[in-house]
């Protein structure tokens, strides 16, 4: 079952599916490990990195522009070779410089990098997917 | 490079570029990189263009030629050999 999942490793956390949703999808349960890959990737504050890396999907899903229905939906299936400098401060405006590396069909891959005032927060290559999510 | 060479080259790219726990020398030339063969998904794809035009030198013009290129280690040795010699 998580290999039905699109997103690649370190990104993809699910390991089994402990409980199948109820018919009212009131709960279901599954398990996830937090693996050396995924904390070597992440630095000390492994919540941040993922959602560095969401804002570079986010950016350059925005800016990838093309059809709004089509270019600008997709999510963030991969990250690779990411690091972060430091956790950005509250309040503090960042900038965001994504460059694209190469597209396979719906599979596109970037290169991005987030800064702020005090400097560099975090780098790395995401990969999205783009169009809707598969069901 | 001969056949054989070039063969070896490939599945080695392809472990090595997507990091797979399998000594590339147990890949068939004929299995599918794809679904049941390898297991390997359109992410993956990605990697192979960008690992093949690194270290070939050769460009996948689309997805559409991908995905016949990619059906195999022999269609993509194919496929290099001939993007090579054009």
């Amino acid at each position: 079952m998580p290999g039905d999942l699109p997103h690649q490793y370190p990104f993809r956390f699910v390991d089994t599916v402990l409980e199948e949703r109820d018919a009212g999808f009131t709960r279901g349960r599954v398990s996830m490990t937090v693996t050396a890959g995924q904390r070597a990737c992440s630095g000390p504050d492994w919540g941040m990195t993922f959602l560095l890396a969401e804002a570079i999907a986010q950016s350059a899903l925005l800016l990838e522009g093309g059809d709004p229905g089509i270019g600008r939906s997709g999510f963030l299936a991969g990250i690779d070779a990411f690091s972060v400098d430091r956790s950005p401060s509250p309040g503090e405006r960042l900038t965001v410089d994504v460059a694209l590396i190469a597209r396979f069909g719906p599979i596109v891959k970037f290169r991005g990098e987030i800064s702020g005032e005090p400097g560099a927060v975090a780098r790395g290559e995401i990969v999205v997917r783009q169009g809707e999510e598969r069901a | 490079m001969n056949d054989t060479e070039l063969k070896s080259r490939v599945k080695d790219l392809i472990v090595r570029r997507l990091k797979l726990d399998v000594d590339p020398q147990t890949i068939e030339d004929g299995a599918p990189l794809f679904g049941e063969g390898l297991g390997l998904d359109s992410i993956d794809a990605l990697e192979l263009v960008l690992g093949i035009e690194q270290e070939f030198g050769v460009k996948v013009a689309d997805e559409e030629v991908g995905v016949k290129a990619f059906s195999s280690v022999d269609s993509l040795a194919d496929f290099i050999r001939e993007k090579s010699a054009a």
